[in-house]
């Protein structure tokens, strides 16, 4: 029997109430939740216009690629990375160069490669010798800044006028094309972890490590791969970036590690790991975002919608947070 | 001294205590007995403050108190050497002994309280480092300064939760003496122990706890060991354990040449053959559990020969170890053994890989094996979605044992301590559970601190002590005491060469 | 056993030690690195973030994690400009006061709710960034206060200056509570074994909390202290102290698990890092030499910290050696 330190008996009840261990409880809260923000964004005046519309898909795709890449890494129970924003940025730059070079299959197959590799390899210090995932992110995130830097001379890549990536930039059936691309991933990526041998193993590491060592599973490979899989989807939010502005430098996606994991809290995946999926991210990337949109509509200025999104995220994870392991 | 009334506590679904009295005075050394999951570390948890009763109440010199956390419980004079360690391995010897004391000034590096803790170690015949630092110490050694650090709090009713798991026989008498030596001063001492033997060496009366009731108090000088047995089993000796169906065919087998893993066991050598339960018997910290623990390819540092069934084993790899088919089933499973998910997943965890068609899972397929998995062990099937750690000790375990069915061949399940935290009544469906796998050929090697279950359950018992083999009893010639003396004190004279 | 000039304890100083002597070697006898002036401007930067890093070890000591500091930093910034036009004190009081109640409240949800600390200083972090916009209107202020900004970063005996001052005095006071004081000890058993600590009677709330008001209270004088020395803040931020401290705290010998780091060994962590990059200044290094050695340090250390890595390397050994029989 494990040692309790008395949480307020109340308060226990009303958490059990929002964010127990009933999956269903804590499913019907999110629906209601996300309902209730769709009815509050659908009376927004303006909201349904195709053009904030339009920009509030396209910018919650960027993010949420790299959110979904960030899930597998927590999933594992490595809490998060702070070098996915760094490897998005230099990806897209990886992607440009490609694409400058040699075309668009070459680029898109080299920058996802690339973003792949690079965050592959943290994971195997990781998950090989057990390194903390958090300083060897911070290391990584710096040492990607830094050799960056120093290759491009802190200079933009840029798009040559003729390269042939304009085709990716139209919208189909007027759905931006970020936003489908977001979707596939969200689709796929939740496929693995719910359908695949990998995904279910993942599960099972996050959720208890020595237990998974002594029923004889994988840990390395599994670590490896789930790393791996967040660095692939880190390189597509940065391809999806490059093919926007047609030129990439590494102050893009600067803050995106903490939007990620905060979109990934607020979607309900537990920050010790062993639990989560991609639907939920997808959850906690539509809210967040919603949430910016329709303050933006009704009028607030910037600075107060970034202190209310900062706000809610705060109340959602102490609502939905479980007891720290 | 201290009175309690009724006390009860629940965890979720589970009933540790329901509803426990008890009278202590001054001066008396009273003894609290009952199996695994009776409710004895409860209690005494309860009495500490680290966790609240759902009812009931606890009187002190008379008086009604609310122990509502360990600092309330210290300052009404009571102190506690839990069964789980509680020192700070990164803190020195000093400081662990004197740590969270509230009589301690803020500036706490003074000379007085370097000789108290001086003191408190003498006085328990031992004469450690006071500047080393806990994580340097063998487990014996922590123990001691767990006693000491209960002395210096000069308490009035302490409390001692299997204080002599890991002490040496020299080390338990020093322990013996500063105990007597309180209880002349007028303290009270609760002494919660597996232990008969020590039962009747130094308390005066005894409580016995089943199933989360007091049964039973009595003058110790009322009682017998046999009696004392009946009162904790609830139930007659062989009706928990189940016979062996016929005499076992020894075919194949487990062994084990000239195991070492230094500093815990030494030239250990063992052969378990098919269709038998062989244990290995010995004290915490004696090595019975780092021996299974090497087999299931936890301990890189083991070297030795093994084979099963004639091809050898590699030790220090669990990979190894699952590709011959070989189980494990931890001590500590709540960190080695359930995944934080629900059953479903827990009974499949590492047989996936078998139900996929075009590399995706078929879910009906695993939910299918799911249910012949619970039929085979007796588990609730309507609960595969529940969350494995809400379940009960015993159903926990028996979700571990049905990880060691599914393949084609009768394999081998090493276990630590089959039936810990269980409770008396799943108790006896998991010995019909291990007869059930002799039947089907298993090996089965285990290792227990349990000397009631080693005996009632083994067909070959090995006994150990301090890392090395003391002698070896088969199915017949199973003898208590002997095996007793074994682990606690072996001499020359009950030492058989095997 | 570890080899003592690994040991937690003793290895900030020789690592510390250790960059000094590279230094003096790529100086060679040129007199450009080790000077006066060197030792000032490192001393500057070391005054910036070494705080911050004292606050953030003393929460990684006891086995959490304070994210939220560097949007602490940044807040106490504006809130010490906004509110101390007039009178600086009063400026700094109120900075102060708002870190402390930023530790306050987020060490309370913690305990009282038993919830980790990463989601929830995440939640802080967003929010105290977001006040920060709200608070500036969501532009960069600056102060008329200059003479405020000289005396501050005045030199006083060329190497030091007020705010440095301030800052060794702190880290002095820390270091003799620490290592004289009941609270010392018991701060490293709340991290080296929390139930250990609950069970034996440590009042393991009172200290959690503490140590997240202290490490704003931290974060908010250092931000203060920066702000008033450049007579500007920035609700972005003015400079990125995450990096910094978390790795001047693990240089100094802080475990991410608790239980082990000394004020000391953070201070001479902090310096370490402060001569490197004062040093690669004085040779006109471009930037991101400062990265890549910051971030190789990082990997380093936290390669060598890893609990497989003993493990990892005999394995690799031992094949090694069967390949060549």
């Amino acid at each position: 029997m494990s040692i309790e330190q008395p949480a307020s008996q109340s308060w226990l009840q009303i958490r059990a109430h929002f964010g127990g261990l009933a999956r269903t409880r804590m499913a019907t809260t999110r629906a209601v939740v996300l309902v209730a923000l769709l009815i509050w964004a659908a009376l927004t005046p303006s909201f349904l216009s195709a053009p904030s519309l339009t920009a509030l898909l396209t910018t919650a795709s960027v993010i949420g690629c790299l959110s979904a890449g960030m899930t597998f890494i927590t999933i594992s129970g490595n809490v998060m990375s702070f070098a996915l924003g760094a490897t998005a940025a230099s990806s897209a730059m990886v992607f440009l160069l490609l694409l400058n070079a040699a075309g668009l299959i070459a680029a898109l197959i080299g920058a996802l490669l690339f973003g792949a590799a690079l965050t592959g390899f943290q994971g195997l210090i990781v998950g090989w010798i057990r390194a903390n995932p958090i300083i060897v992110s911070i290391a990584a995130n710096v040492l990607i800044y830094g050799a960056f830097t120093w290759l491009t001379g802190n200079e933009s890549v840029n798009a040559d006028a003729n390269a042939s990536h304009s085709l990716l930039k139209t919208a189909i059936g007027g759905v931006p094309i970020e936003f489908l691309i977001f979707i596939t991933a969200i689709v796929l990526g939740q496929i693995v972890l719910s359908y695949t041998v990998f995904g279910r193993n993942l599960l099972l590491v996050g959720s208890g490590l020595p237990a998974a060592e002594a029923v004889g599973l994988p840990i390395t490979p599994i670590v490896f791969g789930a790393y791996c899989c967040a660095g692939f989807l880190s390189a597509l939010s940065g391809i999806l970036l490059a093919i926007r502005y047609n030129q990439a430098n590494m102050s893009f996606a600067v803050h995106y590690d903490y939007d990620a994991i905060a979109a990934v809290l607020v979607g309900g995946t537990p920050i010790q790991g062993g639990d989560g999926s991609m639907i939920r991210t997808l959850v906690g990337v539509g809210a967040i975002s919603i949430i910016q949109v329709v303050l933006l509509l009704y009028g607030f200025e910037e600075q107060w919608r970034y202190f209310a999104t900062g706000l809610i995220v705060l109340l959602v994870i102490i609502l939905y947070s479980g007891r720290r392991v | 001294m201290l009175v309690a009334r009724q006390l009860a506590k629940s965890f979720g679904q589970i009933e540790a205590l329901r509803g426990v009295s008890l009278n202590l005075v001054a001066g008396e050394i009273r003894g609290v007995c009952g199996e695994n999951g009776a409710g004895k570390s409860t209690l005494m948890k309860l009495l500490m403050g680290i966790i609240n009763p759902d009812s009931g109440v606890i009187e002190i010199d008379g008086r009604p108190q609310t122990i509502e956390n360990p600092q309330k419980a210290q300052e009404l004079g009571l102190a506690l050497v839990a069964q789980e360690l509680s020192l700070a391995p990164d803190l020195s010897v000093l400081d662990n002994i004197w740590l969270g004391n509230r009589s301690i000034p803020f500036l706490h590096r003074h000379a007085k309280f370097r000789r108290r803790a001086s003191e408190a170690l003498r006085l328990l015949g031992v004469d450690y480092d006071l500047d080393r630092l806990v994580r340097r110490l063998t487990l014996g050694q922590r123990q001691m300064v767990e006693i000491a650090r209960l002395l210096v709090r000069d308490a009035r009713i302490l409390i001692l939760d299997e204080p002599t798991a890991t002490l040496s026989d020299v080390e338990i008498e020093r322990m013996m003496s500063a105990l007597r030596g309180l209880r002349a001063k007028g303290r009270s001492i609760l002494y919660v122990t597996h232990r008969l033997g020590e039962v009747f060496e130094i308390c005066d009366s005894v409580t016995v706890l089943r199933n989360g009731r007091d049964v039973a108090t009595h003058s110790v000088a009322d009682i017998n060991r046999q009696r004392l047995i009946e009162l904790m089993l609830g139930r007659s000796f062989e009706e928990m354990y189940p016979a062996p169906a016929a005499s076992p065919s020894a075919t194949q087998s487990l062994i084990i040449s000239n195991l070492n893993i230094a500093g815990a066991v030494s030239d250990f050598s063992l052969a378990a053959p098919r269709g038998q339960i062989t244990c290995i018997a010995g004290q915490v910290g004696a090595g019975a559990a780092t021996i299974i623990r090497s087999l299931a390819g936890m301990v890189p540092e083991a070297t030795g020969a093994v084979t099963l069934d004639g091809v050898a084993l590699p030790l220090g790899s669990i990979s190894n170890r699952v590709k011959r088919n070989i189980s494990f089933v931890s001590e500590d499973r709540g960190r080695e053994g359930i995944f934080r998910r629900n059953v479903l997943e827990n009974l499949v965890a590492a047989k996936m890989p078998k139900y996929t068609r075009a590399g995706l899972l078929s879910w009906a397929g695993l939910r299918h094996f799911a249910k012949e998995l619970c039929r085979r062990v007796t588990l609730d099937n309507t609960r595969l979605d529940a969350n494995a750690f809400d379940l009960s000790g015993g159903n926990q375990q028996k979700i571990l044992f049905a990880r060691a069915l599914g393949n084609k061949e009768p394999g081998v399940i090493l276990i630590n301590e089959p039936t810990h935290g269980v409770d008396v009544g799943a108790r006896a469906e998991i010995y019909r559970l291990l007869r059930e796998f002799c039947e089907m050929d298993y090996i089965l090697l285990m290792a227990s601190s349990d000397l009631e279950e080693v005996v009632g359950i083994a067909d070959t018992v090995v006994t150990m002590y301090r890392g090395k083999m003391v002698s070896t009893y088969q199915r017949g010639r199973i003898n208590m005491s002997a095996i007793l003396a074994d682990i606690t004190h072996p001499t020359e004279n009950n030492r058989i060469a095997s | 056993m570890t080899p003592i000039f690994l040991r937690p304890t003793v290895r900030p100083f020789l690592i510390l030690v250790g960059v000094v002597l590279l230094l003096a070697a790529i100086d060679a006898g040129n007199g450009r690195i080790l000077t006066v002036a060197t030792a000032y401007s490192a001393l500057q930067s070391f005054s910036t973030f070494a705080l911050v890093a004292l606050g953030l070890g003393l929460t990684m000591l006891i086995g959490e994690f304070d994210l939220s500091i560097a949007g602490v930093f940044g807040l106490a910034g504006c809130v010490a400009l906004t509110t101390g036009a007039e009178n600086a004190e009063i400026g700094l009081l109120c900075a102060v006061g708002v870190g402390a109640a930023f530790g306050l409240l987020q060490g309370l949800v913690i305990t009282s709710l038993d919830l980790g600390s990463v989601p929830v200083t995440l939640g802080g972090l967003l929010t105290a960034s977001g006040l920060s916009y709200v608070i500036t209107h969501n532009q960069a202020i600056s102060s008329d206060n200059l003479d405020l900004a000289t005396t501050i970063n005045d030199q006083i005996a060329g190497v030091f200056s007020i705010r440095s001052l301030v800052v060794l005095a702190i880290f002095a006071a820390c270091a003799i509570v620490f290592a004289a004081t009941r609270l010392g000890r018991d701060l490293v058993a709340v991290g080296s074994d929390r139930k250990a600590a609950i069970i034996a009677g440590v009042e393991v709330k009172k200290l959690v909390l503490g140590a997240f008001t202290f490490s704003g209270v931290m974060a908010a004088l250092s931000g203060s202290m920066l702000s008033y020395g450049l007579a500007s803040a920035s609700p972005s931020g003015l400079s990125d102290v995450l990096v910094p401290s978390a790795a001047a705290a693990i240089l100094g010998g802080v475990s991410l698990s608790g239980g082990t780091g000394t004020p000391f060994g953070v201070a001479a962590g902090a310096l370490t890092l402060t001569m490197l990059r004062s040093g690669l200044n004085a040779v006109a290094a471009p930037p991101f030499a400062h990265d890549l050695a910051t971030g190789l340090i990082l990997l380093a250390v936290a390669v060598s910290d890893a609990p497989y890595l003993m493990r990892r390397m005999t394995f690799l050994g031992s094949r090694f050696r069967r390949t060549l029989e």
